[in-house]
């Protein structure tokens, strides 16, 4: 893998997370990660969407008017949405039932227009097609985070009803972490998502933080030894 | 359709002549030199309306069957809860009468009710209703009534109630909804028929009247519209 | 001519209101409020006391600890015993354990500490975890207990009362007889019921209400204490009158307008009046430094649009006591109020422009 693609990987998932790093996208993130099944079929059906959209805008890039390029990215996005949209009503329709309201939303999510405005209208194929899947990683990854976090402090439940979203195979995911718990109704309500978002976004940064301070230290001792010895 | 071989190698030179000019209008430099022009603009933006649009329209075709199908799936299985299927031998979807109950306050001024037939004998009629009352938003439930008039379920289809609170209205909840089961207007007064907090019979649940008597109430209401319109739904 | 090289007076005035001294006062004012509540509620309200004032201090220390500070002197000053305390005062007396810790924990981690600690808070923190209690635990929050005063033969026994705080109501055998609705809440349901007022409220004392004998929140019961403990924290120079003033008169007049156009549908001003909840807000809550207004003029506002809120909510709202969304919501506006209504600087208007000089250079050489 070159370092090129590396690049991608890395800003997709962690240092340019569309939700931890870029703090985009946040409406249909608050709406939908009352538990972790709903942010995982959420971000995948996101995922669906960026990876096509990239793709799309990717190969008509040079066909493409900088006049026109918002109309024509806004119309391939709809375009896109509506047709998960149809796809996940015929097909998975109980997952459809749960997410049916916000599907239509991720025509507003702000980042997927991001994505092909700052990088697939710029890049060939193939990154584009890396730097949506990798995006759209990084953004299933982050609901699926916020939705378990949501989900174990307001029903002490992990990945309930998955089986819906993935098959019966995958009954044996849905956990009950806490049994008989109460419920804190807060955190499956919006400002609970708030709440919890504020946390992980904290403890990322502080993440970071001592990424950074470890690297200065490595990058100190490696300057210090040479003149020790000299 | 003539298909000689002349005919064939005329297309096939036809279609290069095409391709090669397609390679060439689509050449970096070309269209370079035609983006700032604003017929290629509105060209290439109708040209993305058009793809967008057969898209969508090859979509909606391939899966309007299956789509209907689910939803006519979801529908009998809520049917199917309150009108066991021992009852009947007909398909409820295709035996239905619409009654007007604007009156009725059912939430719809038409109500669809399905007949549920046993040889041809009425045994059963189904039909959904929504309690506009609850404590956030209407409650849309369905509700089976045998001939006789008494209940044989009510469910809950679709609700906005406080999770934890007014859900135990759902039957995977609680079991509180069966308890219509076998009531009818005969066997409970009028006053009878409201939540225990208002001197009914059915039970409240703790923290939460509202939706409770929001379902009671509608309940009553749906036996009622029932009344009124029996001669005709369900003949003598 | 020198006598010391010690200045005899500062430029500023020192005064005995350190936050310890400020935070004693006031828990000294809730005190009889509070002794009154755990009278009337008995051994379970004792342990919930108990429980939330522990793991408030300890939220305190652990916070303080994550944060690198050192605890001690910042636990001694009492504010996190306060906003226990207060958050204690507000919830129901026979509340589980957890409730209590739960409501510490919201009030000084998310109430508190993560603004940056004392002083830094946008919202009153013993009111943020009142609601956020209330919405998550709508059941617990509102199964309110009759009067059953310590000692007497309808109050719980101690191992009843342990049993109560520590597995729930739920454990002891005649619990449903044992609860009941408050009076704003009974005057909810009654009006949901098309029952109006004279025939609701005739088995009401508003007296008792006023002195406390009536279910409510552990040490919120008796208006006639905590109006009392509130006006000698006015006169003790530790709160303003601004605030409670316009909070309590904004009630009572909009109440009365709307009682005495129709008495059916409206409650009378005596009945608000004596809720323990509008006094508890008024004096004690409404008034906390941070969260409300700098300036005499921007209180005032801030307390007429915390009375004005209060009584929309408890005529109109779905719950039937506002105080505390009132409350946070004007804790919200207070920082536009602060912008708009702006303390004036030494030597300068409102505007900031200097004010005139009296005395010019002139004359003061002379």
């Amino acid at each position: 893998m070159s370092e090129n693609y590396r690049k991608i990987m890395r800003d997709g998932i962690w240092d340019n997370n569309i939700v931890f790093s870029q703090y985009l996208a946040l409406c249909p993130l608050l709406a939908v990660t009352v538990t972790a099944t709903n942010g995982l079929g959420m971000g995948l059906a996101t995922l669906a969407v960026l990876i096509s959209t990239n793709g799309i805008v990717s190969v008509t890039r040079q066909l493409i008017p900088s006049e026109v390029r918002i109309p024509i990215f806004v119309l391939l996005i709809a375009a896109v949405v509506t047709v998960v949209d149809m796809v996940m009503n015929a097909w998975l329709h109980e997952l459809h039932k749960v997410l049916g309201l916000f599907i239509p939303l991720i025509v507003t999510n702000c980042a997927i227009l991001g994505r092909a405005e700052s990088f697939a209208s710029r890049q060939p194929v193939a990154p584009s097609l890396w730097d949506g899947f990798m995006m759209g990683l990084g953004f299933t990854m982050a609901l699926v985070v916020l939705g378990a976090a949501r989900e174990i402090s307001s029903a002490g439940t992990l990945f309930a009803n998955a089986s819906l979203l993935l098959g019966d195979g995958f009954k044996f995911i849905e956990l009950t972490l806490i049994p008989d718990y109460k419920g804190f109704l807060l955190m499956a309500l919006p400002p609970g998502g708030f709440i919890m978002l504020a946390f992980i976004i904290a403890g990322k940064r502080l993440l970071d933080r001592k990424r950074v301070a470890n690297k200065a230290q490595a990058a100190l001792l490696s300057e210090a030894i040479p003149e020790e010895i000299q | 359709m003539r298909s000689d071989p002349g005919h064939i190698k005329w297309l096939i030179e036809e279609a290069a002549i095409y391709k090669e000019l397609l390679k060439r209008w689509l050449d970096p430099s070309n269209l370079e030199r035609l983006r700032p022009r604003l017929e290629f603009q509105t060209g290439v933006l109708a040209g993305f309306a058009l793809i967008a649009s057969l898209l969508l329209g090859v979509t909606h075709c391939s899966t309007l069957e299956a789509i209907q199908e689910r939803l006519d799936e979801d529908l009998q299985k809520s049917l199917a809860e309150v009108v066991p299927s021992t009852l009947h031998d007909n398909d409820l979807l295709q035996d239905t009468v619409t009654v007007p109950s604007g009156e009725d306050n059912l939430g719809a001024d038409e109500t669809t009710v399905y007949i549920a037939r046993k040889a041809g004998q009425t045994t059963a009629v189904c039909f959904k209703l929504a309690a506009p009352d609850g404590y956030s938003g209407a409650i849309s439930m369905v509700m089976g009534i045998n001939r006789d008039g008494q209940i044989l379920g009510v469910r809950v289809i679709n609700h906005a109630e406080t999770p934890g609170l007014g859900d135990k209205i759902e039957v995977v909840k609680s079991d509180w909804i069966l308890d219509f089961s076998g009531r009818s207007l005969l066997n409970l007064t009028d006053a009878q028929w409201a939540v225990k907090k208002d001197g009914g019979v059915f039970d409240q649940f703790a923290g939460a009247t509202i939706t409770p008597r929001a379902v009671v109430k509608a309940t009553h209401r749906g036996l009622q519209f029932f009344n009124r319109h029996r001669s005709e739904l369900v003949g003598s | 001519m020198i006598a010391s090289r010690k200045p005899s007076s500062g430029a500023h005035i020192g005064t005995n209101t350190s936050v310890q001294h400020i935070m004693w006062r006031v828990i000294l004012a809730i005190s009889p409020a509070t002794a009154f509540g755990l009278f009337c509620f008995g051994w379970p309200a004792l342990n919930l006391f108990i429980v939330t004032l522990l793991s408030a201090v300890l939220f305190e220390a652990f916070c303080l600890r994550l944060a690198g500070r050192i605890a001690k002197p910042a636990i001694m000053d009492g504010s996190a015993l306060l906003t226990g305390w207060l958050v204690a005062m507000t919830l129901p007396p026979w509340a589980p354990w957890w409730i209590g810790v739960a409501g510490a924990g919201i009030a000084i981690i998310l109430g508190k500490q993560v603004y940056g600690g004392l002083g830094q808070n946008l919202f009153n923190p013993a009111m943020l975890a009142r609601i956020a209690l209330l919405i998550s635990f709508p059941i617990e929050m509102t199964t309110w207990p009759n009067v059953a005063p310590a000692f007497s033969a309808q109050a719980p026994d101690f191992i009843e009362s342990w049993s109560i705080t520590f597995s729930g109501l739920g454990s002891i055998a005649s619990a449903d007889a044992m609860t009941g609705a408050t009076t704003l809440g009974y005057i909810k349901t009654e009006f949901s019921q098309q029952h109006w007022l004279p025939d609701i409220l005739a088995n009401h004392s508003i007296f008792l209400n006023f002195l406390g004998w009536t279910r409510g929140s552990l040490g919120e019961t008796s208006a006639l204490l905590l109006g009392l403990g509130g006006v000698w924290l006015i006169r003790q120079g530790v709160i303003k009158w601004h605030i409670p003033v316009s909070l309590l008169l904004t009630v009572t007049l909009l109440s009365s307008v709307f009682h005495l156009l129709d008495s059916q549908h409206y409650i009378s001003p005596l009945v608000h009046l004596s809720s323990g909840a509008l006094m508890c807000a008024a004096f004690f809550i409404a008034t906390d430094y941070v969260t409300s207004p700098n300036t005499p003029a921007g209180q005032l506002v801030f307390g007429a649009g915390c009375g004005l809120l209060i009584f929309v909510i408890r005529t109109w709202g779905t719950y039937p006591e506002g105080a505390g969304f009132a409350v946070l919501l004007m804790n919200a506006a207070t920082p536009l109020i602060d912008h708009y209504i702006r303390p004036r600087i030494y030597g300068r208007n409102r505007n900031g422009k200097p004010l005139e000089q009296k005395i010019t250079v002139q004359e003061r050489e002379q």
